[in-house]
């Protein structure tokens, strides 16, 4: 009896757990929206997952995150202040890509900047683009620590939930 | 002043004329202004307008400027020449005046001298001639003898002359004899020397001396005797008789008289000169002339005679006292020898008594005249110098001043005459003076009537000058204020994107969260609430950026041909379910003419009239609604006596407008093609005031601001419909109507394509003995069926309720059956006489055919009695055709038992034309068939087949053969897919009503629905037109879209793309993948390829879809479909292809154009989609243009997406 006693209240602790990290998460998520990192578009995302595509939304944020890093790295490149000529209609056509993705997975506030940069690139303004680049870099990174810990923070709540159904 | 008005008159010609030319400049700048406003122009007109107002202005002003100036000058020179010769002649006058004046004391002085010389002569002859009488002197007797004789030869000269001051003898050896006039107590004196100091012989000797030696000498001689040692005496007289009265007394010689002696005469000439003495206190001239002796050798004595100058001067007072002024008389020196005054001329200071100089005169004025000349002729003045000076200012006065030079020998004198201006020029002075000053007066006024007069002529151009600079400053106003709208506009529809986003995720975010299931009811509720809240706002965003859209002109109308019927017949069609719930008819009456085809934006067409529709419905709670629409009317005459004519009979109309059209046609197919449709929609409703009928079509205006709570609406509507209607060339009022509701009347320029007006099939329906029977509700749509049926050549009969129909049915049966039965009838049922005789003339008609199109609304649908009705008109069948037209809520038990038994032909509210034509020509072409083949016995499989064509017409007919259910089936399918397209609202219904309806056969044709390339192949036929027709509602219906996102998902669990095949054609792996789950997550198989060439490739039926596969890391996904990826390698082609716009390689225009180019020849038309990060129309445009089908915006609404698909492929699945 005692022990079952033990086995339910840790089980009843258990569930407090889950329900305060499910708490925390929902208040995180909705924080994420109020800042602005993330827009509509990543609850679309979260509605398209399901039980056939248990991951998706990790799945396309990895994405997002393998697509923007690699396209970061080429307009850093292409935007090397010792390149004589910079290609902006490249550098354009990069940041248009990683505005379509960043605006798929409602990173808004990457999308803004690159709306930005967009801007500066018709103008064929460096000092502009270059700025924008780095404030692109820099919301992508800040965009990318919020996402990767809500993600840890679901993965923990899903183990949590784990462990009381088992 | 001629001259002056005659310039005045020139002027003021001169103005009118300007005017004139004003005035005919004038038609051109209205002209201008009339026109459209465009820039330039309008800053052209502008500048040209308000150079010209200054023009004017200069002008007049100038105008004015030189009149002054003329009438000025001309006013100097009258005043001048006046002047000048007034004064020239008064100055004239005046100088032989004062010429005058002078000569008169000159002359009197003239006459003193000569006097006083004719004297002096005379003395002196008389002397000599005494003297030598008495030649030897040598005793004292003797001299004694000749001096008394001298004495009184003296006095009688000097008795004779008055004037005379004195007469003088001075004998040369000292003895003096002299007679003197005082002047001043009128007493004679006769003074003489002592003669006893004289000896004769000394003098004697002495004279001789001194003429021999010299006569210096001698003359000391004389001199000094007569200062030592002479003694003097005097002794009055008696003026008249020179009788001595009284004694005579010794003088001192200093106050004698002045006695000439030899010093007077040194050169034994006469002399002159002037003198003062103390007697007198005027000066006194005196001339000596010496008296020679016999032999002329010596000088025996001087005879000297003194006159005063006191009558010049009294002369000269006199004539002042007359001509007022000043005369004086100087010596050559400047000494005063005379003057009109009473101031002494001797200065009274010094002993003796001296001659003043004129400069020091006490008289003032001359005095100053005397300084004057002194100033202006010098010190000295010079001989013979005459001065004439008109106008001298002595102290306050102005005078003239004249000097006349006297030359005589010895005593040269000047006489000066001082006359002040004021009595001669006086009077003159203050006429020029007043003169002046009327002409300056006179010439102002002139000059003042002048300018007014110009004002007064030139005010007309001024005024229309001033009101044009006030027209351009409010033109230019104006401009701008529509300028800072078009801002407002433009921005507006620059923020469209921005705008609709939020918002469709707020609807799309709502329908998933209503789709939930865990919702309790309130909730649901509320949800609800939000979501029609939301849609509202949508539209009314929709409605304002459609609106600014207009206003800023960024929306660019379309130019394609489009069937105007069909589209109106599918508006009407939408508008029909709507309008049933209100108990609304809703009747389209196009006339016949009306242009088949037309070019044209069909979408705002359509726009247009959905607006007017959706309102009229909105405020009408019962009657009808008519859109009535016909070709051309351009003479406002002929339309008013139309529409009179409509008001007294719709259906008359018809043939009137047929009439006028035919004239009509004619005049327009002469310009270009452009043709001008007219329309009508008419409602029941409450009608609009008519102070409303302008403002109605302003933002945000209702008629009543109270409706809005009632009816809701934001005013944009009509507003919307205006903008498109003007931009389209036409125009939209409010016309007045009898009787209640609202009369909307508009034209439309369109341009029509080919052949201005249709040739209809009519030809088959008339003349085959036809006879419709119309047994429909609504009142207003049967008759206007009926009038044009019977125009066109088919008998109609009308009922309206169930007994009217069935009476009809049993006369028009039974009396044909027999005709003796029909008195029966005709006592139980009595029969309106024109029906009596519409069946008497049907009885004529030969071997007639029976069409009754039954309403199924006639039958009692609330019990079950219906069904016995069915079973009544059942009895007809053999002897009629049935049409049942069906209401779109019509249950499906009705409908099935319609099909038991039966009945072929239904068709769908509202009956209209062409559903009416091809209702009629499948009962014709039916007849036809069967008589041919009447002893054939076969099925009517053939029939069939021109359905499939003839339903190409925008009819829901449908028509299900029990012996061909494969067809008919298919045929449904495509009336429902072509009912959808019309109208959206309608596309839930006919699937619950078809999937309730077969569903074993829809399942199987599920199933089959990929692999049936039979009907896929045979519904491509359709396509284009229907792709085409399909994006032109997508556009027009985006909203309606939205509305029934909730009727259109999945029911029954179903997924709403079920079964599609979707190329979807992405670079960014993001996108890419989030759309394939979207559309997974929707049922549909996706293909994901990275550029535009491998789409193009995948669907050339290239293998490059699988390398891109691998390559792709859609990895579990993979596996899973790899099952569906044979299927792809057996049947490569795709039901959608969603493409985006910028890729690598080839983007999404190129592609599409590829894949276009690649269709062009094999009848197919893929959708494509694009997606496009940009969300300007542009974009879209360009899109459709490369012949993309639709067009969504990236972030990838579901919705949207979901809806979007559907309209394009919902043919293609069941």
């Amino acid at each position: 009896m005692r022990e079952k006693e033990k086995e339910r209240k840790e089980e009843i602790s258990k569930m407090d757990v889950v329900t305060q990290m499910q708490r925390q998460l929902i208040q995180y998520t909705s924080s994420l929206f109020q800042e602005g990192f993330l827009d509509d578009q990543f609850n679309q995302l979260q509605q398209l997952q399901d039980e056939s595509n248990p991951e998706f939304v990790v799945e396309i944020v990895t994405l997002f995150f393998e697509d923007a890093e690699r396209l970061l790295n080429e307009l850093s490149k292409s935007l090397q202040v010792e390149q004589e000529s910079i290609d902006f209609r490249k550098v354009d056509a990069q940041v248009h890509q990683l505005k379509g993705s960043s605006s798929s997975i409602g990173a808004q506030r990457v999308q803004r900047v690159c709306i930005a940069f967009r801007n500066f690139c018709e103008q064929q303004n460096v000092e502009g683009c270059l700025k924008s680049l780095q404030e692109i870099k820099q919301e992508y990174s800040l965009v990318k620590t919020k996402l990767e810990t809500l993600f840890k923070m679901e993965k923990q709540l899903f183990a949590a939930r784990g462990s009381i159904s088992r | 002043m001629a001259t002056t008005k005659f310039r005045h008159v020139f002027g003021g010609l001169w103005g009118f004329a300007t005017s004139c030319k004003k005035n005919s400049s004038t038609p051109i700048g209205s002209r201008i202004l009339q026109r459209d406003v465009e820039k330039e122009e309008f800053q052209y007109a502008s500048i040209l307008c308000l150079s010209k107002y200054y023009s004017v202005f200069v002008v007049r002003l100038a105008i004015m400027v030189m009149l002054a100036i003329l009438i000025g000058l001309l006013t100097i020179l009258t005043w001048h020449f006046t002047k000048i010769y007034t004064t020239k002649s008064l100055n004239s006058l005046a100088y032989d005046l004062r010429y005058e004046l002078l000569q008169r004391p000159i002359l009197r002085m003239w006459n003193i001298l000569n006097s006083t010389s004719e004297i002096t002569m005379a003395q002196v002859k008389l002397s000599q001639y005494v003297i030598r009488s008495h030649g030897n002197l040598t005793t004292q007797e003797n001299q004694v003898e000749m001096y008394e004789a001298m004495r009184a030869v003296t006095w009688a000269l000097f008795a004779s002359r008055k004037a005379l001051n004195s007469i003088t003898v001075k004998y040369n050896n000292g003895f003096v004899q002299a007679f003197h006039r005082d002047l001043k107590d009128n007493n004679t004196f006769y003074i003489y020397s002592d003669l006893a100091n004289y000896s004769i012989g000394a003098s004697a000797s002495s004279y001789n001396s001194d003429i021999n030696y010299s006569s210096l000498s001698s003359q000391e001689s004389w001199n000094d005797h007569d200062n030592k040692s002479a003694v003097w005496y005097r002794q009055p007289l008696d003026p008249v008789t020179g009788e001595k009265i009284g004694k005579a007394m010794q003088i001192a010689p200093e106050d004698s008289i002045h006695i000439a002696g030899l010093s007077q005469v040194p050169d034994g000439v006469a002399s002159w000169r002037v003198v003062v003495s103390k007697f007198t206190d005027s000066p006194l001239l005196s001339a000596a002339l010496p008296v020679w002796d016999a032999s002329n050798k010596s000088i025996v004595a001087v005879v000297g005679v003194t006159t005063a100058l006191y009558s010049v001067g009294q002369l000269m007072k006199e004539l002042v006292e007359l001509h007022s002024g000043h005369m004086y008389l100087t010596s050559l020196e400047g000494y005063l020898l005379a003057t009109s005054t009473d101031v002494p001329l001797l200065t009274n200071s010094t002993k003796p008594p001296k001659l003043k100089m004129s400069v020091d005169c006490e008289n003032e004025v001359i005095r100053l005249g005397a300084e004057y000349l002194k100033k202006s002729s010098g010190n000295k003045f010079p001989p013979s110098h005459e001065v004439h000076v008109a106008n001298v200012r002595l102290g306050h006065d102005r005078y003239y001043i004249d000097s006349f030079f006297l030359n005589l020998k010895r005593l040269p004198m000047v006489g000066v005459i001082i006359i002040p201006r004021k009595h001669i020029l006086g009077q003159e002075d203050k006429r020029a003076f007043k003169t002046l000053v009327i002409l300056i007066s006179a010439s102002m006024c002139i000059i003042v009537i002048g300018w007014v007069c110009i004002l007064i002529l030139t005010n007309g151009v001024s005024k229309e000058m001033k009101l044009r600079a006030e027209l351009i400053s409010q033109l230019e106003a104006r401009r701008k204020a529509e300028a800072s709208s078009n801002y407002k506009s433009q921005f507006l529809a620059n923020m469209s994107h921005e705008l609709r986003t939020p918002m469709a995720a707020i609807i799309g975010l709502l329908d998933i969260l209503m789709s939930d299931d865990c919702l309790t009811n309130e909730q649901c509720a509320t949800v609800t609430q939000i979501r029609k809240c939301s849609t509202a706002l949508l539209r009314l965003l929709n409605n304002i950026l459609d609106l600014s859209k207009v206003e800023s002109g960024k929306l660019v109308l379309e130019d394609a041909e489009f069937d105007l019927g069909r589209e109106l017949e599918g508006l009407v069609d939408m508008f029909s379910v709507q309008c049933m719930n209100h108990s609304v008819e809703t009747v389209l009456d196009l006339s016949d003419d009306m242009p088949k085809l037309v070019r044209g934006d069909s979408a705002r067409v359509v726009q247009i009239f959905a607006n007017l529709i959706n309102n009229s419905i909105k405020f009408t709670p019962s009657g009808h609604i008519i859109l009535r629409g016909w070709f051309e009317n351009p003479n406002p005459c002929s339309d008013n006596a139309n529409h009179l004519m409509e008001e007294k009979n719709l259906q008359c109309a018809q043939k009137t407008r047929t009439r006028q059209h035919e004239n009509h046609a004619k005049r327009t197919s002469k310009r270009d093609n452009k043709a001008i449709l007219w329309f009508e929609v008419d409602d029941t409703g409450c009608g609009i005031d008519p102070s409303k009928w302008d403002s109605v079509f302003e933002s945000f205006e209702q008629a009543d601001p109270s409706t809005t709570r009632l009816h809701g609406g934001t005013g944009l509507g009509l507003c919307i419909v205006r903008s498109l209607v003007n931009k389209m060339g036409g125009e939209i009022k409010v016309v007045k109507k009898e009787g209640p509701g609202t009369l909307m009347r508009l034209y439309l320029r369109l341009d029509t394509a080919g052949d201005a007006t249709e040739q209809h099939c009519l030809v088959d329906i008339a003349n085959n003995g036809l006879v419709v029977l119309l047994a429909l509700h609504g009142n207003m749509g049967r008759s206007i069926t009926s009038k044009w049926l019977q125009k066109n050549g088919v008998f109609t009969m009308e009922a309206s309720e169930w007994n009217g129909l069935t009476q009809i049915l049993r006369e028009l049966f039974h009396t044909r059956n027999s005709a003796g039965i029909n008195n029966d009838f005709d006592l139980h049922y009595p029969i309106h006489e024109s029906l009596k005789s519409k069946l008497l003339s049907i009885q004529e008609i030969k071997n007639p055919v029976f069409v009754i199109a039954v309403d199924i609304g006639l039958l009692d649908l609330s019990t079950d009695i219906w069904k016995e009705q069915l079973n009544f008109l059942h009895r007809y069948v053999g002897r009629a055709k049935f049409i049942w037209v069906l209401n779109h809520d019509t249950s499906n038990t009705i409908k099935m038992e319609l099909r038991r038994k039966g009945y072929m032909m239904t068709v769908n509210k509202p009956l209209y034309k062409a559903k009416i034509v091809h209702i009629l020509e499948e009962v014709v072409k039916e007849r036809n068939h069967e008589m041919q083949k009447k002893n054939m016995d076969e099925l009517h499989e053939s029939d069939y087949t021109h359905c499939d064509a003839a339903s190409s017409d925008d009819s829901d007919i449908s028509e299900s053969g029990p012996c061909n259910p494969v067809k008919s089936e298919k045929v449904e399918q495509f009336h429902r897919l072509s009912l959808y397209r019309i109208n959206n609202c309608l596309i839930g219904l006919t699937d619950e009503h078809s999937e309730a309806n077969n569903t074993p056969k829809k399942e199987e044709l599920c199933q089959n629905n990929q692999n049936s390339p039979k009907s896929l192949s045979l519904e491509q036929d359709y396509f284009p037109r229907e792709a085409h027709q399909g994006e032109d509602s997508e556009s027009r219906g985006k909203e309606e879209h939205r509305i029934i996102g909730g009727s259109a998902r999945p029911v029954n669990g179903k997924k709403s793309l079920e079964g599609l095949r979707i190329l979807l054609a992405e670079d960014t792996p993001v996108i890419q993948r989030v759309a394939t789950i979207m559309l997974e997550k929707m049922g549909a198989s996706v293909v994901a390829v990275g550029d535009g060439q491998a789409a193009v490739d995948a669907l050339n039926g290239l293998l490059g879809v699988e390398d891109f596969r691998r390559d792709s890391n859609l990895n579990e996904r993979n596996t899973r479909s790899s099952s569906s990826q044979t299927e792809i390698l057996s049947f490569p082609s795709y039901d959608l292809v969603l493409m985006d716009c910028q890729m690598p390689k080839m983007d999404g225009y190129e592609a599409t154009k590829a894949i276009r180019k690649s269709e062009v020849g094999s009848g197919v038309h893929i959708p494509i989609v694009a997606l496009t990060a940009h969300a300007m129309s542009c974009d879209e445009a360009k899109c459709l243009e490369v012949g993309m089908d639709a067009y969504l915006t990236k972030p990838i609404d579901f919705k949207l997406m979901e809806s979007t698909i559907l309209s394009l492929t919902r043919r293609t699945i069941s």
